[in-house]
Protein backbone atom coordinates (compact mmCIF):
# COMPACT_ATOMS: atom_id res chain seq x y z
CA UNK A 1 0.00 0.00 0.00
CA UNK A 2 2.79 2.41 0.97
CA UNK A 3 4.74 1.52 -2.14
CA UNK A 4 1.59 1.90 -4.26
CA UNK A 5 1.08 5.46 -2.99
CA UNK A 6 4.64 6.39 -3.84
CA UNK A 7 4.42 4.76 -7.27
CA UNK A 8 1.20 6.67 -8.05
CA UNK A 9 2.87 9.95 -7.08
CA UNK A 10 5.90 9.12 -9.24
CA UNK A 11 3.63 8.24 -12.19
CA UNK A 12 1.81 11.58 -11.79
CA UNK A 13 5.17 13.38 -11.87
CA UNK A 14 6.18 11.53 -15.03
CA UNK A 15 2.86 12.37 -16.70
CA UNK A 16 3.37 16.04 -15.87
CA UNK A 17 6.85 15.94 -17.40
CA UNK A 18 5.46 14.18 -20.49
CA UNK A 19 2.82 16.94 -20.84
CA UNK A 20 5.57 19.54 -20.69
CA UNK A 21 7.54 17.72 -23.40
CA UNK A 22 4.44 17.40 -25.64
CA UNK A 23 3.71 21.13 -25.39
CA UNK A 24 7.41 21.93 -25.96
CA UNK A 25 7.37 19.97 -29.21
CA UNK A 26 4.20 21.78 -30.34
CA UNK A 27 5.77 25.11 -29.39
CA UNK A 28 8.94 24.44 -31.37
CA UNK A 29 6.85 23.38 -34.33
CA UNK A 30 4.68 26.51 -34.07
CA UNK A 31 7.51 29.02 -33.79
CA UNK A 32 9.68 27.35 -36.40
CA UNK A 33 6.86 27.50 -38.94
CA UNK A 34 5.43 30.72 -37.43
CA UNK A 35 2.02 29.08 -37.13
CA UNK A 36 0.01 29.33 -33.95
CA UNK B 1 22.98 33.55 -2.92
CA UNK B 2 24.98 35.37 -5.53
CA UNK B 3 22.77 38.26 -6.65
CA UNK B 4 24.75 38.72 -9.87
CA UNK B 5 24.06 35.11 -10.84
CA UNK B 6 20.36 35.50 -9.99
CA UNK B 7 20.11 38.63 -12.12
CA UNK B 8 21.92 36.82 -14.95
CA UNK B 9 19.51 33.88 -14.80
CA UNK B 10 16.41 36.10 -14.80
CA UNK B 11 17.86 38.26 -17.59
CA UNK B 12 18.64 35.16 -19.69
CA UNK B 13 15.09 33.91 -19.08
CA UNK B 14 13.59 37.24 -20.14
CA UNK B 15 15.76 37.27 -23.31
CA UNK B 16 14.62 33.74 -24.19
CA UNK B 17 10.99 34.65 -23.49
CA UNK B 18 11.32 37.76 -25.66
CA UNK B 19 12.76 35.62 -28.47
CA UNK B 20 9.78 33.28 -28.22
CA UNK B 21 7.34 36.23 -28.15
CA UNK B 22 9.03 37.85 -31.17
CA UNK B 23 8.79 34.57 -33.08
CA UNK B 24 5.05 34.70 -32.39
CA UNK B 25 4.96 38.03 -34.35
CA UNK B 26 3.08 41.22 -33.60
CA UNK B 27 -0.67 41.08 -34.19
CA UNK B 28 -1.68 42.99 -37.32
CA UNK B 29 -5.45 42.75 -37.03
CA UNK B 30 -7.92 42.78 -34.14
CA UNK B 31 -8.99 39.21 -35.05
CA UNK B 32 -5.36 38.17 -34.56
CA UNK B 33 -4.98 40.21 -31.34
CA UNK B 34 -8.19 38.81 -29.82
CA UNK B 35 -8.48 35.26 -31.16
CA UNK B 36 -5.18 34.43 -32.90
CA UNK B 37 -7.25 33.96 -36.09
CA UNK B 38 -9.03 30.98 -34.46
CA UNK B 39 -6.18 28.71 -35.51
CA UNK B 40 -4.80 27.29 -32.25
CA UNK B 41 -3.91 23.58 -32.31
CA UNK B 42 -4.73 21.21 -29.43
CA UNK B 43 -1.31 21.16 -27.76
CA UNK B 44 -1.16 24.96 -27.58
CA UNK B 45 -4.75 25.30 -26.34
CA UNK B 46 -4.02 22.71 -23.66
CA UNK B 47 -0.61 24.18 -22.70
CA UNK B 48 -1.93 27.72 -22.59
CA UNK B 49 -5.01 26.76 -20.54
CA UNK B 50 -2.94 24.76 -18.07
CA UNK B 51 -0.33 27.52 -17.83
CA UNK B 52 -3.05 30.05 -17.07
CA UNK B 53 -4.67 27.79 -14.42
CA UNK B 54 -1.38 27.14 -12.70
CA UNK B 55 -0.72 30.48 -11.10
CA UNK B 56 0.89 31.08 -7.71
CA UNK B 57 -2.16 29.59 -5.96
CA UNK B 58 -1.89 26.22 -7.73
CA UNK B 59 1.88 26.00 -7.20
CA UNK B 60 3.15 27.80 -4.09
CA UNK B 61 -0.32 27.69 -2.51
CA UNK B 62 -0.94 23.96 -3.10
CA UNK B 63 2.53 22.94 -1.89
CA UNK B 64 1.78 24.88 1.32
CA UNK B 65 -1.62 23.23 1.66
CA UNK B 66 -0.08 19.79 1.12
CA UNK B 67 2.38 20.59 3.90
CA UNK B 68 -0.38 21.60 6.33
CA UNK B 69 -3.31 19.41 5.35
CA UNK B 70 -2.00 16.58 3.18
CA UNK B 71 -4.39 15.18 0.58
CA UNK B 72 -7.41 17.17 1.86
CA UNK B 73 -6.77 19.77 -0.82
CA UNK B 74 -6.49 17.11 -3.50
CA UNK B 75 -10.15 16.33 -2.89
CA UNK B 76 -10.98 20.05 -3.13
CA UNK B 77 -8.78 20.45 -6.20
CA UNK B 78 -10.68 17.61 -7.88
CA UNK B 79 -13.71 19.93 -7.99
CA UNK B 80 -11.65 22.22 -10.20
CA UNK B 81 -10.74 19.37 -12.53
CA UNK B 82 -14.35 18.21 -12.73
CA UNK B 83 -15.39 21.75 -13.62
CA UNK B 84 -12.89 21.87 -16.49
CA UNK B 85 -13.98 18.53 -17.85
CA UNK B 86 -17.65 19.60 -17.69
CA UNK B 87 -16.83 22.89 -19.42
CA UNK B 88 -15.00 20.90 -22.10
CA UNK B 89 -17.88 18.51 -22.58
CA UNK B 90 -20.85 20.86 -22.40
CA UNK B 91 -19.92 24.55 -22.70
CA UNK B 92 -16.70 25.18 -24.67
CA UNK B 93 -17.90 23.53 -27.92
CA UNK B 94 -21.18 25.53 -27.81
CA UNK B 95 -19.20 28.72 -27.21
CA UNK B 96 -16.78 27.95 -30.06
CA UNK B 97 -19.68 27.22 -32.41
CA UNK B 98 -21.09 30.78 -32.06
CA UNK B 99 -20.33 32.99 -35.05
CA UNK B 100 -18.67 36.44 -34.70
CA UNK B 101 -18.01 35.81 -31.04
CA UNK B 102 -14.78 37.20 -29.53
CA UNK B 103 -15.71 37.21 -25.84
CA UNK B 104 -18.16 35.92 -23.26
CA UNK B 105 -19.88 39.31 -23.52
CA UNK B 106 -20.45 38.65 -27.23
CA UNK B 107 -21.94 35.27 -26.37
CA UNK B 108 -24.21 36.82 -23.73
CA UNK B 109 -25.09 39.67 -26.12
CA UNK B 110 -26.08 37.18 -28.83
CA UNK B 111 -28.24 35.19 -26.42
CA UNK B 112 -29.82 38.11 -24.53
CA UNK B 113 -29.41 41.75 -25.62
CA UNK B 114 -27.02 44.70 -25.84
CA UNK B 115 -27.46 45.77 -22.20
CA UNK B 116 -26.47 42.29 -21.00
CA UNK B 117 -23.52 42.36 -23.41
CA UNK B 118 -22.19 45.61 -21.92
CA UNK B 119 -22.83 44.59 -18.30
CA UNK B 120 -20.98 41.30 -18.89
CA UNK B 121 -18.12 43.33 -20.40
CA UNK B 122 -17.89 45.67 -17.42
CA UNK B 123 -17.88 42.75 -14.94
CA UNK B 124 -15.29 40.87 -17.05
CA UNK B 125 -12.90 43.82 -17.30
CA UNK B 126 -13.20 44.46 -13.55
CA UNK B 127 -12.50 40.81 -12.74
CA UNK B 128 -9.60 40.53 -15.20
CA UNK B 129 -8.05 43.60 -13.58
CA UNK B 130 -8.60 42.13 -10.11
CA UNK B 131 -7.07 38.76 -11.04
CA UNK B 132 -4.18 40.60 -12.76
CA UNK B 133 -3.54 42.60 -9.57
CA UNK B 134 -3.28 39.33 -7.60
CA UNK B 135 -0.78 37.93 -10.13
CA UNK B 136 1.20 41.19 -10.16
CA UNK B 137 1.34 41.11 -6.39
CA UNK B 138 2.62 37.51 -6.39
CA UNK B 139 5.25 38.32 -9.02
CA UNK B 140 6.34 41.35 -7.03
CA UNK B 141 6.74 39.28 -3.88
CA UNK B 142 8.90 36.70 -5.70
CA UNK B 143 11.26 39.23 -7.28
CA UNK B 144 11.39 41.35 -4.14
CA UNK B 145 12.28 38.30 -2.03
CA UNK B 146 15.12 37.33 -4.32
CA UNK B 147 16.68 40.67 -5.24
CA UNK B 148 15.74 42.65 -2.13
CA UNK B 149 14.09 45.28 -4.33
CA UNK B 150 11.22 47.42 -3.03
CA UNK B 151 7.90 45.74 -3.80
CA UNK B 152 6.74 48.53 -6.13
CA UNK B 153 9.77 48.17 -8.39
CA UNK B 154 9.43 44.36 -8.48
CA UNK B 155 5.76 44.69 -9.45
CA UNK B 156 6.71 47.24 -12.13
CA UNK B 157 9.30 44.88 -13.67
CA UNK B 158 6.95 41.86 -13.78
CA UNK B 159 3.98 43.83 -15.10
CA UNK B 160 6.11 45.88 -17.51
CA UNK B 161 7.76 42.88 -19.22
CA UNK B 162 4.46 40.99 -19.44
CA UNK B 163 2.51 43.99 -20.74
CA UNK B 164 5.18 44.63 -23.39
CA UNK B 165 4.85 41.35 -25.26
CA UNK B 166 1.08 41.09 -24.66
CA UNK B 167 0.47 44.60 -26.03
CA UNK B 168 2.19 43.88 -29.33
CA UNK B 169 1.56 40.17 -29.80
CA UNK B 170 -1.99 39.87 -28.46
CA UNK B 171 -3.45 36.40 -27.88
CA UNK B 172 -0.96 34.68 -30.18
CA UNK B 173 2.02 35.95 -28.13
CA UNK B 174 0.18 35.16 -24.91
CA UNK B 175 -0.49 31.56 -25.99
CA UNK B 176 3.01 30.98 -27.37
CA UNK B 177 4.72 32.36 -24.26
CA UNK B 178 2.27 30.42 -22.07
CA UNK B 179 3.36 27.23 -23.82
CA UNK B 180 7.00 28.12 -23.19
CA UNK B 181 6.29 28.90 -19.53
CA UNK B 182 4.19 25.74 -19.14
CA UNK B 183 7.07 23.68 -20.49
CA UNK B 184 9.39 25.28 -17.94
CA UNK B 185 7.38 24.55 -14.83
CA UNK B 186 5.65 21.33 -15.92
CA UNK B 187 9.06 19.73 -16.38
CA UNK B 188 11.11 21.30 -13.57
CA UNK B 189 8.81 20.96 -10.56
CA UNK B 190 7.88 17.27 -11.10
CA UNK B 191 11.56 16.45 -11.66
CA UNK B 192 12.30 18.13 -8.36
CA UNK B 193 9.67 15.93 -6.69
CA UNK B 194 11.27 12.80 -8.17
CA UNK B 195 14.69 13.94 -6.87
CA UNK B 196 13.27 14.52 -3.38
CA UNK B 197 11.48 11.16 -3.35
CA UNK B 198 14.50 9.32 -4.71
CA UNK B 199 17.35 10.93 -2.79
CA UNK B 200 16.10 12.91 0.20
CA UNK B 201 13.58 10.65 1.95
CA UNK B 202 15.13 7.79 3.87
CA UNK B 203 12.82 4.75 3.79
CA UNK B 204 10.83 6.85 1.32
CA UNK B 205 7.57 4.92 0.97
CA UNK B 206 6.99 4.48 4.72
CA UNK B 207 7.89 8.07 5.63
CA UNK B 208 5.80 9.50 2.78
CA UNK B 209 2.73 7.40 3.65
CA UNK B 210 3.01 8.28 7.35
CA UNK B 211 3.40 12.00 6.72
CA UNK B 212 0.53 11.95 4.22
CA UNK B 213 -1.74 10.24 6.73
CA UNK B 214 -0.84 12.57 9.63
CA UNK B 215 -1.13 15.74 7.52
CA UNK B 216 -4.47 14.71 5.99
CA UNK B 217 -5.92 13.92 9.45
CA UNK B 218 -4.70 17.31 10.70
CA UNK B 219 -6.27 18.96 7.66
CA UNK B 220 -9.69 17.39 8.28
CA UNK B 221 -9.62 18.18 12.00
CA UNK B 222 -8.68 21.84 11.44
CA UNK B 223 -11.20 22.53 8.66
CA UNK B 224 -14.92 22.68 9.41
CA UNK B 225 -17.39 20.93 7.07
CA UNK B 226 -18.91 24.27 6.04
CA UNK B 227 -15.44 25.57 5.13
CA UNK B 228 -14.88 22.48 3.01
CA UNK B 229 -18.23 23.04 1.27
CA UNK B 230 -17.32 26.70 0.62
CA UNK B 231 -13.94 25.73 -0.80
CA UNK B 232 -15.50 23.03 -2.98
CA UNK B 233 -17.99 25.53 -4.41
CA UNK B 234 -15.26 28.14 -4.95
CA UNK B 235 -13.01 25.63 -6.74
CA UNK B 236 -15.91 24.16 -8.69
CA UNK B 237 -17.29 27.45 -10.00
CA UNK B 238 -15.07 30.39 -9.05
CA UNK B 239 -12.83 30.34 -12.12
CA UNK B 240 -15.23 28.72 -14.55
CA UNK B 241 -14.75 30.23 -17.98
CA UNK B 242 -13.16 33.46 -16.79
CA UNK B 243 -12.32 35.61 -19.86
CA UNK B 244 -8.84 34.16 -20.62
CA UNK B 245 -10.23 30.61 -20.66
CA UNK B 246 -13.18 31.68 -22.79
CA UNK B 247 -10.73 33.33 -25.24
CA UNK B 248 -8.90 30.02 -25.64
CA UNK B 249 -12.16 28.15 -26.18
CA UNK B 250 -13.07 30.65 -28.89
CA UNK B 251 -9.59 30.70 -30.46
CA UNK B 252 -9.34 26.92 -30.92
CA UNK B 253 -9.09 25.72 -34.51
CA UNK B 254 -12.23 23.55 -34.21
CA UNK B 255 -15.00 22.84 -31.70
CA UNK B 256 -13.40 19.44 -31.08
CA UNK B 257 -10.07 21.04 -30.17
CA UNK B 258 -11.90 23.44 -27.88
CA UNK B 259 -13.60 20.51 -26.10
CA UNK B 260 -10.51 18.32 -25.88
CA UNK B 261 -8.29 21.21 -24.73
CA UNK B 262 -10.48 21.75 -21.66
CA UNK B 263 -10.82 18.04 -20.93
CA UNK B 264 -7.06 17.48 -21.12
CA UNK B 265 -6.38 20.56 -19.00
CA UNK B 266 -8.86 19.21 -16.43
CA UNK B 267 -7.06 15.86 -16.32
CA UNK B 268 -3.71 17.66 -16.09
CA UNK B 269 -5.00 19.57 -13.03
CA UNK B 270 -5.46 16.29 -11.13
CA UNK B 271 -1.90 15.23 -11.98
CA UNK B 272 -0.56 18.65 -11.09
CA UNK B 273 -2.35 18.78 -7.72
CA UNK B 274 -0.95 15.33 -6.84
CA UNK B 275 2.58 16.56 -7.64
CA UNK B 276 2.22 19.83 -5.69
CA UNK B 277 0.62 18.20 -2.64
CA UNK B 278 3.23 15.43 -2.67
CA UNK B 279 5.95 18.10 -2.63
CA UNK B 280 4.27 19.63 0.43
CA UNK B 281 4.03 16.25 2.16
CA UNK B 282 7.70 15.41 1.51
CA UNK B 283 8.64 18.83 2.91
CA UNK B 284 7.20 17.83 6.33
CA UNK B 285 10.18 15.60 7.06
CA UNK B 286 12.73 18.03 5.59
CA UNK B 287 11.93 21.61 6.68
CA UNK B 288 10.83 23.03 10.08
CA UNK B 289 7.18 22.41 11.03
CA UNK B 290 6.47 26.08 11.70
CA UNK B 291 7.34 27.16 8.14
CA UNK B 292 4.64 29.50 6.74
CA UNK B 293 2.46 27.99 3.99
CA UNK B 294 3.63 30.39 1.29
CA UNK B 295 7.30 29.63 2.05
CA UNK B 296 7.19 25.82 2.01
CA UNK B 297 8.19 25.44 -1.64
CA UNK B 298 10.96 28.00 -1.35
CA UNK B 299 12.33 26.44 1.87
CA UNK B 300 12.15 22.93 0.41
CA UNK B 301 14.09 23.92 -2.67
CA UNK B 302 16.70 25.72 -0.57
CA UNK B 303 17.10 22.61 1.58
CA UNK B 304 17.34 19.95 -1.11
CA UNK B 305 18.67 21.61 -4.23
CA UNK B 306 22.06 23.14 -4.95
CA UNK B 307 22.35 26.83 -5.93
CA UNK B 308 21.47 26.02 -9.52
CA UNK B 309 18.24 24.41 -8.32
CA UNK B 310 17.27 27.54 -6.45
CA UNK B 311 17.82 29.60 -9.60
CA UNK B 312 15.70 27.18 -11.58
CA UNK B 313 12.94 27.64 -9.04
CA UNK B 314 13.21 31.37 -9.54
CA UNK B 315 12.63 30.88 -13.26
CA UNK B 316 9.72 28.54 -12.53
CA UNK B 317 8.01 31.03 -10.24
CA UNK B 318 8.45 33.90 -12.68
CA UNK B 319 6.97 31.63 -15.41
CA UNK B 320 4.02 30.68 -13.25
CA UNK B 321 3.15 34.31 -12.56
CA UNK B 322 3.73 35.72 -16.05
CA UNK B 323 1.78 32.98 -17.84
CA UNK B 324 -1.34 33.85 -15.84
CA UNK B 325 -0.78 37.60 -15.96
CA UNK B 326 -0.36 37.85 -19.75
CA UNK B 327 -3.58 35.91 -20.36
CA UNK B 328 -5.52 38.19 -18.02
CA UNK B 329 -4.13 41.39 -19.56
CA UNK B 330 -4.97 40.24 -23.08
CA UNK B 331 -8.44 38.99 -22.12
CA UNK B 332 -9.24 42.23 -20.27
CA UNK B 333 -8.13 44.34 -23.25
CA UNK B 334 -10.13 42.29 -25.76
CA UNK B 335 -13.23 42.42 -23.55
CA UNK B 336 -12.88 46.19 -23.11
CA UNK B 337 -12.67 46.75 -26.87
CA UNK B 338 -15.31 44.24 -27.90
CA UNK B 339 -17.87 44.54 -25.09
CA UNK B 340 -17.55 48.10 -23.84
CA UNK B 341 -16.31 50.25 -26.76
CA UNK B 342 -17.68 48.46 -29.84
CA UNK B 343 -21.36 48.45 -28.76
CA UNK B 344 -21.22 52.28 -28.76
CA UNK B 345 -18.83 53.12 -31.60
CA UNK B 346 -18.23 51.61 -35.05
CA UNK B 347 -14.50 50.87 -35.18
CA UNK B 348 -12.23 50.09 -38.09
CA UNK B 349 -10.04 47.04 -37.53
CA UNK B 350 -6.95 49.18 -37.09
CA UNK B 351 -8.59 51.42 -34.49
CA UNK B 352 -9.92 48.37 -32.62
CA UNK B 353 -6.41 46.90 -32.57
CA UNK B 354 -4.96 50.15 -31.20
CA UNK B 355 -7.69 50.41 -28.55
CA UNK B 356 -6.94 46.81 -27.54
CA UNK B 357 -3.25 47.63 -27.19
CA UNK B 358 -3.92 50.81 -25.21
CA UNK B 359 -6.35 48.90 -22.96
CA UNK B 360 -3.65 46.27 -22.27
CA UNK B 361 -1.34 49.01 -20.98
CA UNK B 362 -4.04 50.70 -18.91
CA UNK B 363 -5.21 47.41 -17.31
CA UNK B 364 -1.56 46.54 -16.58
CA UNK B 365 -1.03 49.91 -14.91
CA UNK B 366 -4.21 49.61 -12.81
CA UNK B 367 -3.26 46.04 -11.83
CA UNK B 368 0.22 47.20 -10.80
CA UNK B 369 -1.26 49.89 -8.56
CA UNK B 370 -3.90 47.47 -7.23
CA UNK B 371 -1.22 44.87 -6.43
CA UNK B 372 -0.24 46.90 -3.38
CA UNK B 373 -3.73 46.38 -1.89
CA UNK B 374 -3.94 42.61 -2.44
CA UNK B 375 -4.27 40.98 1.02
CA UNK B 376 -2.65 37.63 0.07
CA UNK B 377 -2.54 35.41 -3.00
CA UNK B 378 -5.28 33.00 -1.89
CA UNK B 379 -7.48 35.71 -0.34
CA UNK B 380 -7.15 37.83 -3.46
CA UNK B 381 -8.15 34.91 -5.67
CA UNK B 382 -11.09 33.99 -3.41
CA UNK B 383 -12.44 37.57 -3.68
CA UNK B 384 -12.38 37.30 -7.49
CA UNK B 385 -13.95 33.80 -7.44
CA UNK B 386 -16.73 35.00 -5.14
CA UNK B 387 -17.79 37.70 -7.56
CA UNK B 388 -17.21 35.97 -10.91
CA UNK B 389 -19.27 32.82 -10.42
CA UNK B 390 -22.57 34.45 -9.34
CA UNK B 391 -22.17 37.45 -11.64
CA UNK B 392 -21.69 35.62 -14.93
CA UNK B 393 -22.13 31.85 -14.79
CA UNK B 394 -25.92 31.45 -14.38
CA UNK B 395 -26.64 33.87 -17.24
CA UNK B 396 -23.94 32.41 -19.48
CA UNK B 397 -24.52 28.71 -18.97
CA UNK B 398 -28.32 28.80 -18.93
CA UNK B 399 -28.25 31.16 -21.92
CA UNK B 400 -26.15 28.72 -23.93
CA UNK B 401 -28.50 25.84 -23.16
CA UNK B 402 -32.10 27.08 -23.23
CA UNK B 403 -33.99 27.96 -26.40
CA UNK B 404 -35.30 31.43 -25.58
CA UNK B 405 -33.15 33.20 -22.98
CA UNK B 406 -34.88 36.34 -21.66
CA UNK B 407 -32.87 39.58 -21.42
CA UNK B 408 -34.48 40.52 -18.07
CA UNK B 409 -33.34 37.18 -16.61
CA UNK B 410 -29.77 37.84 -17.78
CA UNK B 411 -29.54 41.37 -16.47
CA UNK B 412 -31.21 40.53 -13.13
CA UNK B 413 -28.98 37.50 -12.60
CA UNK B 414 -25.77 39.42 -13.32
CA UNK B 415 -26.79 42.46 -11.30
CA UNK B 416 -28.13 40.60 -8.25
CA UNK B 417 -25.23 38.09 -8.29
CA UNK B 418 -22.67 40.90 -8.26
CA UNK B 419 -24.42 42.97 -5.59
CA UNK B 420 -25.00 40.04 -3.21
CA UNK B 421 -21.41 38.80 -3.65
CA UNK B 422 -19.94 42.24 -2.94
CA UNK B 423 -22.30 42.79 -0.02
CA UNK B 424 -21.50 39.52 1.76
CA UNK B 425 -17.79 39.60 0.91
CA UNK B 426 -16.97 43.22 1.82
CA UNK B 427 -19.80 44.96 3.67
CA UNK B 428 -21.16 42.20 5.95
CA UNK B 429 -18.51 39.44 5.81
CA UNK B 430 -19.50 37.87 9.14
CA UNK B 431 -23.27 38.18 8.84
CA UNK B 432 -24.20 34.63 7.83
CA UNK B 433 -21.14 32.51 8.66
CA UNK B 434 -20.97 30.79 5.27
CA UNK B 435 -18.79 31.71 2.27
CA UNK B 436 -20.31 34.62 0.30
CA UNK B 437 -20.20 32.69 -2.99
CA UNK B 438 -23.03 30.38 -1.82
CA UNK B 439 -25.75 33.00 -1.09
CA UNK B 440 -24.60 35.06 -4.08
CA UNK B 441 -24.93 32.11 -6.44
CA UNK B 442 -28.32 31.19 -4.98
CA UNK B 443 -29.55 34.79 -5.35
CA UNK B 444 -28.31 34.99 -8.93
CA UNK B 445 -30.16 31.80 -9.84
CA UNK B 446 -33.35 33.00 -8.14
CA UNK B 447 -33.08 36.36 -9.89
CA UNK B 448 -32.65 34.54 -13.20
CA UNK B 449 -35.77 32.44 -12.64
CA UNK B 450 -37.72 35.54 -11.59
CA UNK B 451 -36.63 37.54 -14.65
CA UNK B 452 -37.43 34.64 -16.96
CA UNK B 453 -40.85 34.17 -15.40
CA UNK B 454 -41.75 37.91 -15.59
CA UNK B 455 -40.78 38.18 -19.26
CA UNK B 456 -42.52 34.94 -20.11
CA UNK B 457 -45.74 36.31 -18.61
CA UNK B 458 -45.28 39.64 -20.41
CA UNK B 459 -44.77 37.99 -23.78
CA UNK B 460 -47.57 35.52 -23.11
CA UNK B 461 -45.29 32.54 -23.75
Amino acid sequence: MKILLLVLVAIAALFAVASGVWVAIALISAISSRRA
Amino acid sequence: MDTVLSVAVVAAYVVLLTFVAVRARAAREFEEFSLARRALPLALVFGSLAATYVGPGFSIGFVGRGFKSGFLFLAIGLAYSVQNIFVGLFVAPRLRALKNCHTLGDAIGQKYDRKCHILAGVISVGLCTGFAAVMASAGGVVLSDIFGLPIWSSVTIVVGVTALYTTFGGLRASVITDAFQFTTFAILLPIMLLIVLGFHLQDGATVFAKQASVATSEGFSSTSPIEIVGLLVAFLLGETLIPPYANRALASRTTQISRNGFILAGVFCVIWFVVMIALGITARSIIPNDTGEDFVLLSLVKSVMPTGGYLLLLVVLVSVVMSSLDSLLNAGAVVFTQDIVKPFVMLTDNVALNIGRAATIVIAAVAAVGAVFVPSIIDGLLICYTIWAPAILPALIIGLWIKKPRPLAGILSMGVGTIVAVTFKFIFPDLIGIPAIIPALGSALLAYVLGHWIESIKSGA
